[in-house]
C-alpha cells in the first residue's frame, strides 16, 4: 500500500466527501442486512425461489441504470465535458446488464416472459423515478452518490452475494453470473469514482448533493429489496 | 468531568514458551486425531508466528483464567513499583471466564490477594478491554479512585481441545470441523494484559494521557457474527441457545464451541471502517497528528479495496506508524490491546506528546472501539 500516494491539500473536499460516502455506505448496508431476503440470506436459509424473485426484481431497474445515466451526460455542461465522457462511456458500458439478469433467471428454473413481464415493484418505481428525475437536472453533479450506492453493490456485495447464493441453493455458477461476474469486473470502480468526483467535489454544494444523492438512493434502494417477499 | 486520566503503568502475562506453528497441535490437540486442513490457511490469513497457551503439550492446563489476569495486574503494580492495597477499582475483560456466576472480577480480585476494592467485571469479545478501560478511566476522572486497574486476559485454548467437539454435531462424516469452528482454533490464544489509571502521570517515565474512548455498538444492524452457545444455525433464535436446551444438549448440538461467520465479518469490517472515517471527518482523529497505531488487526489483513478508499479519503494512516505485536504475542482477544500497550510502552521510542491511536474491533455483533493516548513526561510537568 505504500506505492499509495498521499492526498494533497487541494483534494481535501473529494476526500472529505469519500469519507461522507464511506459512512453512508456502511448506513446503506447495514439497511440491506435488514431486509427480510437478505436476513434470509445471512441466516444460511436462501433458496432458489428466493434468487428468482430477486432477479425478477433487479431487472426491472436494472434495465433502467443505463438510461438515468446517459440522460445525466445529456444535462452535463460544456465546462464538465470530461464528465460527461466518462458517463457516456459508463453508460454504454452497462446497458446490456439486464440481460444477464434474464439469463440467469432462466438458468435459475424461471420462464423468460416471466421477468420480462413483470412490473416495477415500489421500491424500483420509487428509485428509477428519483433517478430520471435527478438525472433531468443540468449538471446532476450529485447522481455521484448514486453511482457510489449502486456501484458500491457490485464491487462489494455481488460477489459475496453470489457465492452465497452458490453455495446455499446448490445453482452452478453459470445461473449466478450476473453477482459473479459484477463481483469480478468492478475492481477499479474505486479509482474511476474518485477521479470523476475530483472534477466537481471542489465546487460549492456539490459534496454535500452527492452525499445527499447517496443517502435517497440507498433508502429507495433498500425499500426495493425489502418489497421483495420472501 | 474535566479531570485527566493517565495511564501510568502496564503488565502483561503471557503464559508458557512462545510456541511456534508447527507444535500448536500439541498444546490444542488434534480433533479425531488428524491433523488440520485448514490450520495452515488460517495461519496465512491471521499472520500469527508464536503464541502462548496455558496448557502443556499433553492439553494439561497450567493456568486459570483468574490466575492469568491477577499475574498481568501484578505485573502492573509491579511496573509502578505501587502495592495492590492502593487499588481502589479492579475492572476485568474476558470473553469466557473460569466460573459462568459469579463474575470474573471477584475471581481475579482474589487471586490478586488485594484487599476490599470496588469492582467490575465486563464480558465481551475483544471490546470489554475498552469497557474495562473505560470504567476504570471514568472513576479515576469522578475522583471515585485514585488507583484503578483494567485486566483483560482469555484462556480459549481449553475450548479447543478435541474432546470439546469430538462427538458433537461439529464434527463432519470425515472427522473435520467446519470452518467456523476450526478457523478460530488457529487464530486465538492465551494470555492477560493490565493497565493501571491515576489522575496524576508517574513521575519518573512516560505516561499516557486518556483523551478520550470511543465505542460503538452495531447490534442494531447487525446478526451474531462470533458466538459461543448456540449452533450456526440457531444462533438468531435465543429460545434456542444453551441456555434453553441446557449443557448436555447444547454441547451434543455443537452449541458450545466458540465459532465465526466470515461472511457476515465482510460488511462488519466496512461498519469499522465507516465509524473510523466518521471520526475523522468530525475532526475527533486527524490522521497526520497520530503518531502510533495500535490495532490488532493488521494493516495488511483489511482489503485492497478498504485500504485504497482510506488513502483516498486522506485517512489512511502510514505503515510505518503502526505497531503490533500479533506476530508473536498471538491474537488474545480482550487481553490484545493490553499486551500490546505493554509491549510498545517498553518497546518503542515513545516522545512527550505523541499521540497513540488504539484500534479495537470486535466482530461478536458488531462493534468498535476507538482510544486516543497522549504521551506525557510526568518529570517534566
Amino acid at each position: 500500500m505504500n506505492e499509495l500516494a498521499p492526498i494533497s491539500k487541494a483534494d481535501e473536499a473529494t476526500a472529505s466527501c469519500l469519507r461522507r460516502l464511506g459512512t453512508e455506505w456502511a448506513d446503506f448496508e447495514a439497511r440491506l442486512h435488514a431486509t427480510p431476503l437478505v436476513k434470509r440470506l445471512d441466516q444460511g436459509k436462501f433458496r432458489v425461489e428466493d434468487y428468482r424473485a430477486l432477479l425478477l426484481n433487479l431487472r426491472q431497474q436494472v434495465k433502467d441504470g443505463a438510461c438515468w445515466i446517459a440522460r445525466a451526460a445529456s444535462h452535463v455542461d460544456e465546462a464538465h465535458f470530461e464528465l460527461r465522457s466518462i458517463l457516456m462511456r459508463h453508460a454504454a458500458t452497462e446497458h446490456r446488464d439486464y440481460k444477464m439478469l434474464e439469463q440467469d433467471f432462466v438458468a435459475a428454473g424461471g420462464q423468460l416472459k416471466d421477468i420480462q413481464s413483470a412490473d416495477k415493484n415500489i421500491g424500483s418505481e420509487a428509485l428509477s423515478a428519483w433517478m430520471f428525475h435527478e438525472a433531468s437536472k443540468p449538471n446532476p453533479f450529485g447522481l455521484l452518490g448514486a453511482m457510489w450506492i449502486i456501484e458500491g453493490l457490485g464491487s462489494m456485495k455481488a460477489k459475496e452475494w453470489g457465492e452465497a447464493i452458490v453455495a446455499q441453493t446448490g445453482l452452478p455458477r453459470a445461473a449466478v453470473s450476473f453477482l459473479l461476474y459484477h463481483g469480478d469486473n468492478d475492481d477499479d470502480h474505486l479509482k474511476e469514482f474518485e477521479a470523476m468526483l475530483r472534477l466537481v467535489a471542489p465546487a460549492p454544494g456539490v459534496a454535500d448533493r452527492v452525499v445527499k444523492t447517496a443517502r435517497v438512493t440507498g433508502r429507495l434502494y433498500a425499500l426495493q429489496i425489502e418489497e421483495i417477499a420472501v | 468531568m474535566t479531570a485527566d486520566a493517565f495511564l501510568i503503568a502496564t503488565g502483561a502475562f503471557m503464559p508458557g514458551p512462545p510456541i511456534p506453528n508447527a507444535r500448536m497441535e500439541d498444546h490444542i490437540g488434534r480433533v479425531n486425531g488428524r491433523d488440520s486442513a485448514l490450520g495452515r490457511r488460517a495461519l496465512r490469513w491471521n499472520g500469527v508466528e508464536t503464541r502462548h497457551y496455558a496448557l502443556d503439550d499433553h492439553g494439561v492446563a497450567t493456568h486459570d483464567n483468574a490466575g492469568l489476569a491477577a499475574a498481568a495486574v501484578a505485573a502492573a503494580l509491579d511496573d509502578a513499583d505501587r502495592p495492590s492495597r492502593d487499588l481502589g477499582f479492579l475492572a476485568t475483560a474476558t470473553t469466557q471466564g473460569d466460573l459462568i456466576v459469579p463474575g470474573h472480577a471477584s475471581q481475579v480480585h482474589a487471586a490478586l490477594g488485594a484487599p476490599p476494592l470496588e469492582l467490575a467485571s465486563f464480558q465481551s469479545v475483544c471490546a470489554s478491554s475498552l469497557m474495562a478501560l473505560k470504567a476504570a478511566v471514568l472513576n479515576v476522572k469522578a475522583g471515585e479512585a485514585r488507583l484503578a486497574a483494567a485486566v483483560g486476559s482469555e484462556f480459549p485454548s481449553r475450548w479447543f481441545r478435541p474432546e470439546r467437539y469430538e462427538g458433537t454435531d461439529l464434527v463432519d462424516a470425515k472427522g473435520r470441523l467446519p470452518v467456523e469452528a476450526e478457523f478460530l482454533r488457529w487464530t486465538l490464544s492465551d494470555g492477560a494484559g493490565a493497565a493501571l489509571v491515576a489522575p496524576r502521570p508517574a513521575a519518573d517515565r512516560i505516561s499516557f494521557r486518556v483523551d478520550w474512548i470511543d465505542l460503538i455498538s452495531y447490534a442494531d444492524r447487525f446478526e451474531t457474527c462470533m458466538w459461543a452457545g448456540a449452533a450456526k444455525a440457531d444462533r438468531f433464535d435465543l429460545s434456542k441457545s444453551w441456555s434453553a436446551l441446557g449443557p448436555a444438549a447444547a454441547f451434543a448440538a455443537g452449541a458450545i464451541a466458540l465459532q465465526q461467520d466470515f461472511e457476515l465479518l465482510k460488511p462488519i469490517i466496512r461498519a469499522w471502517v465507516a465509524r473510523y472515517l466518521e471520526l475523522v471527518e468530525a475532526g475527533k482523529i486527524d490522521p497526520d497528528a497520530v503518531d502510533h497505531v495500535l490495532c490488532h488487526y493488521s494493516a495488511e489483513s483489511l482489503r485492497r479495496e478498504i485500504v485504497e478508499l482510506l488513502v483516498a479519503a486522506g485517512s489512511m494512516i502510514s505503515e510505518e506508524k503502526w505497531f503490533s505485536n500479533l506476530k508473536t504475542k498471538g491474537n488474545t482477544g480482550a487481553a490484545a490491546i493490553f499486551v500490546m500497550l505493554d509491549e510498545f510502552a517498553r518497546t518503542r521510542p515513545i516522545s512527550p506528546g505523541d499521540r497513540a491511536l488504539c484500534v479495537v474491533p470486535e466482530s461478536g455483533r458488531a462493534m468498535v472501539g476507538f482510544m486516543m493516548l497522549t504521551a506525557v513526561d510526568g518529570a517534566e510537568r
